[in-house]
């Protein structure tokens, strides 16, 4: 009994030794908070944490049973805390190609911090349902230079799925390695990526022992990925390596796997394949929307019309299906699919009604890369092409209130993979001008009392015309009014809306217009005898100062502006000094303000033309000094001095 | 043996996939079956037609029965809706729902578990009907299904029902959540019918409020089971303006149910019970709350800490004493303890309270009641507890659902004192504001803290001269006239500076306060391992160094939000004072920050000063709201002073003046400001004031005018004329 006792507090003491020095071990010592401070200075302020170390592995095996190069991706990366304290999230997502098999914390002495690992299904509010699940462990940092580090193991079924490599991430990294064997079995190509501006270092490391060569990347002082919005897609900016697998070779035998643009399309194409097209159901509706139409344009627009207006966007991608378009009577009939399935709902009933409509695999404008890249990762969308008199016009459904040979701009200039039986036909899809985007205002306002009053004349074209056709077709019956209103004065009290008329918003072929009385309370500030007229109350583009900014600033699409404002000048006044005119031409940008004077009427013009829809990042400082002159018009008065 | 055991478990899930269909064919049954009145509904009257969306029938059942203490729960809800426009489309186009369920209810059970039918059927305008084959189409989510509706279009009928079983089982008394609601939706509704169904054991309260008709019974073969309906036809969709509470004005409904099955269950239902399971309650008489609180508001409670803390102590009088022993309370049941909470919620030490040995800890209101008048009696001090309910509710008189009864404590001292549950910065005489100036229940108690008697009461309300916020600004522009330096002084009492508290303080701004007046050990010192002292010490310091960072930004971002102006830079913040020892004295604090660009104008050599943003953002009324005819209910009365001194550059003077003296004054409210020139200085003050919590709707104009008037010196301007 005395002996059991006499253990069990031995024991006890052991325990409580072990952890009081365990504890002594994982907290960070005078080094560690050295190198936090460090690391805070060499990197953002806003960065909470860093990564000291990353190694990235990653190698490549054959499954026999499903006759595929799998590959096995391990990271493991030490963490350090930058800041007095950090919360954070750890994560890593799968999906029905790929599996987690290991995903663990450790402290600083090696020893396993029993984080909860919460295992869930990613939601994402673009996707109504996908197969795509996240794996994550909350992790708390308690103390400045507090350590840990991470392990994560993933088994991907597929090479094709696995496309690329980034070397940065959420947290800045202090070093970063990333190694990548091949077996000699496995011709893969490594293409780097906007390598330029990193000092990134290479090597290959050839394994006797493994039939294998070994890519060595390394990188040190690696900022974090940055935290803004509207920016080009990542694979423009970030380092990274893409991986094209071309081929593989067992047992003597030589399987294609993406080797060129054709082995791409031979996939996506034999996905196609699978789908049976039964057109049936859909004959008569195509018949109804061209029967009494004679123009054939008119009975592509037809068609093109009612498969944007009455097709809902609900994107599911689960396995094959984030691939294989759903059959077009499925869609048809479900009244709703993906762009996969509009874009065959619509390629279907065209063929039904005699035309030639053929499928197109794109890239939207976030991705970077074109079709001399054989990659999955080329392309994130689906479009129908009509091909009539030796011309080829692009559908895309998904675009609601798109008219007819009109593109959006995420489409515009880039590369389409069009199928053509077995083979496919690269083209480009036509970039717009500037000018297609126009938005034309007018306002003409006299002075009463304090009060400016006068009306306003607006003009929407292209795809501004397009958004705002959407956007007003989405609000509620009874609310549109209303919200009409609210959209013309800002939401601001002090703009009275009244009379509006519009075109017709349902016709997405003409030009938009509104025309409406306006009433703008304190725009207007009288001292003894001089009159202060604020003249402008939209303020376009004031907003955009890049001071802080480290990427370029992309537009969702060019932007085209003429708004002019005449006011009457009242009699007995007269006007004391203009405000100084801007303007300023570049490869991106046309930017002009200018005011004049004829009788008694004050002419303010601004016309402002984002030509590319980007403004870069060595436009910014001519930028910024445009910005601050604008603001400084936006804030100047107009004077009129009694006579 | 192992084919026999195959077939005998084909048979089970075969017959339990069966038992699975029947309900759901009943579910179907029920909503969709031959007895459908509205099967053919599918016309909506002309008034209606410019809306998005018209419900045609909407039908809520709830179904309690009861074998023993199995309870079988059952509630559904059918909605047959016409969409009239794309919105509703994509707002009816994707539901989500959960099929299974473990029940909350009742006791744990790992076999019984609820049940959700789920089924949608679209009615074409040519009349055509095409049920969703959800088993079909729904996907797994997180946690629940969704699914996607295939073919709806405008013009279509979307009809559907969820339908919940849910057994579980309950030995003792169990209390449904209680269902308190508007009839009145977000669409309008043609027909709307309520039903319930209940047998022996179960009790209801249920009152129909604002016009919204009775509960009317429904006669049944049976005599322990019964069945109510209620019908509405044409409710208009709901459009709720600013300031008003629903559940006065609006037709509503308000229901709660109570399983109890003997007398001594109903003893111990904290709840208004009718005497019997066949009388639905429909009110709550004085001598019954008397009747449920006496036991439950018997005095309890280890008050040996706070005996000690006030013994050598010698007071003034009972109000000193009672004022002493709360704030003493506050921190030693509650405040004391705020750093293991944080400590706990960090990680930073597993199992943090059990420093503390065996501390009294008060859970809620009710607790605080007992423990809190165990001290007054013990002290020989009188009091009443307040039995109340929040403004929103209705008037005690209309009480009906107990959970809806707030309490406090009313000391009859020389001048009375209120004591409610604490939080960290209650005040003494401090309670909800929606309590203010409402009619209220007062328990009397003998000397043995026996509650004895019952009467009517009114609770003071407050005054908008106590309830005050003063900013007072300093401001001063730079000599290129592009730069505003701010520096302000904010001082907040009463009832206006209760959310700013938890806004602005920190957990260390009082709970160092409270251990330095009460001279108590804070959470570290109390720790007794030294290596665990240091270490949490350590962690919890650099949690506190985070915190205070992030607060700063979030300061920045409000003041920044407050003026709208963007690009706050040099921004500073001093805390002053807590305000947190009398509801009368001050949070007090500073700030400093400077912005560029923003309210000055140009005006050639002159400059316009918007100088009446800087008394921050004001309500601005849209022409849909300023036609009103709802009355107007408020949380408190209240005031918010600006004391505004500008700099004036060198070289220039002040025009425009008369502008900024206003004054519109009425028995609502008020806004007045002046403005004069004095030691090279703009001088204004402006003042907003309203003066009630509750205004009746003809008032609706006379609050407008203070409130544009206000708003309209937020537009003023001055002007900086260069002499």
């Amino acid at each position: 009994m005395k002996t059991n006792k006499l253990l069990i507090f031995s024991i006890f003491c052991l325990v409580f030794f072990l952890h009081s020095v365990a504890q002594k071990r994982i907290e960070p010592s005078i080094e560690d908070i050295e190198q936090a401070t460090n690391l805070k200075e060499k990197f953002d302020k806003d960065d909470a944490i860093a990564i000291t170390r990353s190694n990235e592995f990653v190698t490549f095996n054959f499954n026999k049973k499903s006759n595929k190069v799998t590959v096995n991706h391990n990271v493991t990366e030490d963490l350090i805390n930058l800041d007095d304290r950090a919360d954070i999230q750890k994560y890593y997502f799968y999906d029905g190609e790929s599996r987690i098999t290991d995903f663990d914390i450790f402290y600083k002495n090696k020893k396993k911090a029993y984080f909860l690992v919460i295992d869930e299904a990613y939601t994402n509010q673009g996707l109504f349902h996908n197969d795509s699940r996240v794996k994550y462990i909350n992790i708390d940092f308690p103390l400045k230079g507090y350590k840990y580090t991470s392990v994560f193991k993933e088994e991907i079924d597929d090479i094709k799925y696995f496309t690329k490599i980034y070397f940065q991430d959420e947290y800045p990294i202090a070093y970063k390695k990333i190694e990548i064997e091949i077996p000699n079995w496995l011709e893969i190509e490594l293409k780097e990526i906007n390598f330029d501006g990193y000092d990134i270092k290479k090597e290959v490391v050839v394994n006797k022992k493994s039939d294998s060569k070994t890519h060595i990347f390394t990188v040190t002082n690696i900022s974090a990925k940055y935290n803004e919005t509207s920016t080009p897609g990542p694979t423009y900016i970030y380092p990274h390596i893409l991986i094209l697998s071309k081929s593989f070779t067992k047992n003597g035998q030589k399987t294609l796997l993406f080797n060129e643009t054709k082995d791409l399309y031979n996939w996506y194409k034999s996905l196609t394949n699978q789908l049976k097209n039964d057109n049936e159901l859909i004959k008569d509706k195509v018949t109804e929307l061209t029967k009494d139409v004679q123009n054939d344009d008119e009975k592509v627009k037809n068609i093109y019309y009612w498969v944007q207006d009455n097709i809902r966007y609900i994107a599911f991608e689960d396995g094959i299906a984030g691939f294989k378009p759903d059959e077009a009577t499925n869609v048809f009939t479900k009244k709703y699919g993906d762009c996969k399935g509009m874009a065959n709902l619509t390629k279907q009933m065209l063929l039904e009604a005699g035309f030639d409509a053929r499928l197109v695999w794109i890239g939207t404008k976030r991705i970077a890369y074109d079709y001399s890249t054989p990659s999955l990762s080329v392309d994130n969308h689906m479009i129908c092409a009509l091909v009539k008199d030796g011309k080829t016009t692009f559908l895309d459904a998904t675009e609601k209130f798109n008219p007819f040979g009109e593109y959006a701009h995420r489409i515009q200039g880039k590369q389409a993979l069009i199928e053509n039986g077995d083979d496919f036909i690269l083209k480009t899809v036509p970039n717009k001008n500037v000018s297609f985007n126009n938005e034309i205002i007018n306002y003409n306002f006299t002075l009463e009392n304090e009060d400016l009053v006068g009306n306003s004349r607006k003009e929407y074209h292209g795809e501004r015309r397009t958004d705002f056709l959407y956007n007003i077709s989405n609000t509620k019956n009874d609310k549109k009014e209303e919200s009409l209103k609210k959209y013309l004065n800002h939401d601001n009290i002090n703009l009275k809306v009244s009379n509006i008329d519009t075109s017709d918003l349902d016709n997405r072929d003409a030009s938009l217009k509104i025309s409406y009385d306006l009433t703008i309370k304190n725009a207007v500030s009288s001292f003894d005898n001089e009159i202060y007229v604020n003249l402008d109350f939209d303020k376009e583009l004031a907003s955009y100062n890049f001071k802080e900014r480290k990427l370029d600033f992309v537009f969702s699409s060019k932007k085209m502006l003429e708004s002019t404002t005449n006011l009457t000048i009242p009699n007995n006044y007269k006007i004391s000094k203009l405000p100084e005119d801007i303007l300023i031409t570049s490869k991106n940008y046309d930017l002009s303000v200018r005011f004049s004077q004829q009788a008694n009427i004050i002419s303010y013009k601004k016309e402002f033309s984002i030509k590319n829809a980007v403004i870069e990042t060595s436009d910014f400082e001519e930028w910024n000094d445009f910005n601050t002159k604008l603001n400084k018009i936006y804030n100047e008065q107009i004077i009129l001095i009694k006579q | 043996m192992k084919f026999k055991l195959l077939i005998v478990l084909l048979l089970t899930i075969i017959s339990f996939s069966n038992a699975q269909s029947k309900q759901e064919l009943e579910a179907k049954d029920f909503f969709w079956g031959a007895n459908d009145a509205y099967k053919n509904a599918n016309e909506i009257p002309d008034k209606w037609k410019g809306e998005s969306a018209v419900i045609i029938y909407k039908n809520i059942n709830y179904d309690y029965h009861k074998f023993a203490k199995k309870v079988k729960y059952k509630s559904s809800i059918r909605k047959r809706i016409l969409l009239l426009d794309k919105n509703a489309v994509k707002e009816f186009s994707e539901f989500s729902f959960t099929k299974r369920f473990r029940s909350t209810r009742g006791k744990f059970s790992w076999r019984t578990r609820g049940k959700v039918f789920f089924a949608i059927k679209i009615i074409k305008p040519d009349g055509t009907e095409i049920e969703v084959n959800v088993d079909k189409e729904a996907v797994k989510s997180k946690s629940d299904y969704k699914v996607a509706i295939s073919n709806l279009e405008v013009g279509d009928i979307i009809d559907y029902y969820y339908y919940l079983y849910e057994p579980f089982t309950s030995k003792y008394e169990y209390t449904f959540a209680a269902v308190e609601q508007t009839l009145s939706e977000e669409y309008p509704i043609m027909d709307f019918k309520l039903y319930l169904e209940s047998e022996n054991d179960f009790f209801i309260n249920f009152k129909s409020l604002n016009g919204a008709p009775e509960l009317k019974e429904i006669p049944t073969d049976k005599r322990n089971f019964r069945k109510y309906e209620l019908n509405v036809s044409d409710i208009e969709k709901k459009d709720f303006p600013m300031w008003f509470y629903p559940l006065l004005e609006t037709p509503s409904v308000k229901f709660q149910v109570y399983f109890a099955r003997s007398g001594k269950f109903e003893d111990r239902t904290v709840a208004f019970l009718s005497k019997q399971e066949k009388d639905i309650k429909t009110s709550v008489s004085k001598e019954e709350v008397l009747e449920l609180y006496k036991k439950r508001f018997r005095t309890y409670g280890n008050v040996g800490d706070i005996k000690s803390f006030l013994k050598g102590k010698t007071f003034s009088s009972n109000e000193a004493k009672v004022k002493t022993a709360y704030y003493y309370m506050r921190h030693y049941y509650l405040t004391r303890f705020m750093e293991a909470f944080y400590v706990d919620d960090a990680n930073i030490l597993a199992f943090p309270f059990t420093v503390y040995g065996y501390p009294v800890f008060i859970r809620n209101q009710k607790q605080f009641i007992k423990h809190f008048t165990e001290f007054l009696k013990r002290n020989k001090i009188p009091y009443e507890i307040v039995v109340g309910t929040y403004r929103y509710n209705g008037t005690i008189q209309d009480l009906l659902i107990e959970n809806n009864v707030e309490v406090l404590v009313k000391v009859k001292t020389k001048n009375p004192l209120y004591a409610q549950f604490f939080s960290p910065h209650t005040n003494i005489n401090q309670f909800a504001s929606l309590l203010h100036g409402t009619d209220v229940y007062l328990l009397s108690s003998d000397n043995r803290g026996n509650i004895t008697g019952i009467n009517n009461g009114t609770l003071p309300n407050s005054d908008y001269k106590k309830n005050v916020s003063l900013k007072q600004v300093d401001l001063d522009i730079s000599e290129d006239f592009t730069t505003f330096t701010v520096i302000s002084n904010n001082k907040i009492k009463g009832y206006n500076k209760i959310s700013e508290q938890y806004d602005r303080l920190l957990f260390t701004d009082y709970v160092y306060e409270d251990y330095a007046k009460y001279q108590t050990k804070s959470f570290t010192e109390s720790i007794r391992k030294k290596k665990v002292r240091l270490k949490t010490t350590k962690e919890l310091n650099a949690l506190i160094s985070k915190l205070k960072k992030d607060q700063i930004k979030e300061f920045e971002t409000d003041v920044a939000n407050e003026f709208d102006v963007s690009d706050i830079e040099n921004y500073e913040y001093k805390l002053v004072a807590t305000g947190r020892y009398g509801l009368d004295t001050n949070l007090e604090y500073n700030e400093s920050f400077t912005f560029k660009n923003q309210f000055i104008k140009k005006a050639g050599p002159n400059y316009i000063i918007e100088i009446g943003k800087f008394i921050g953002g004001q309500i601005e009324m849209v022409d849909e709201q300023r036609e009103r005819n709802v009355n107007i209910y408020m949380r408190y009365p209240r005031t918010f002073n600006y004391e505004i001194n500008l700099k004036i550059p060198n070289g220039y003077k002040v025009a425009g003046l008369d502008k900024l003296n206003k004054n519109v004054t009425n028995t609502t409210g008020a806004f007045i400001s002046t403005a004069k020139v004095e030691n090279g200085f703009l001088k204004i003050q402006t003042s907003k004031q309203y003066k009630h919590n509750y205004e009746p709707k003809e008032n609706w104009n006379l609050i407008l005018a203070f409130l544009d008037e206000a708003n309209q010196f937020k537009n003023e301007k001055i002007l900086l004329k260069k002499i």
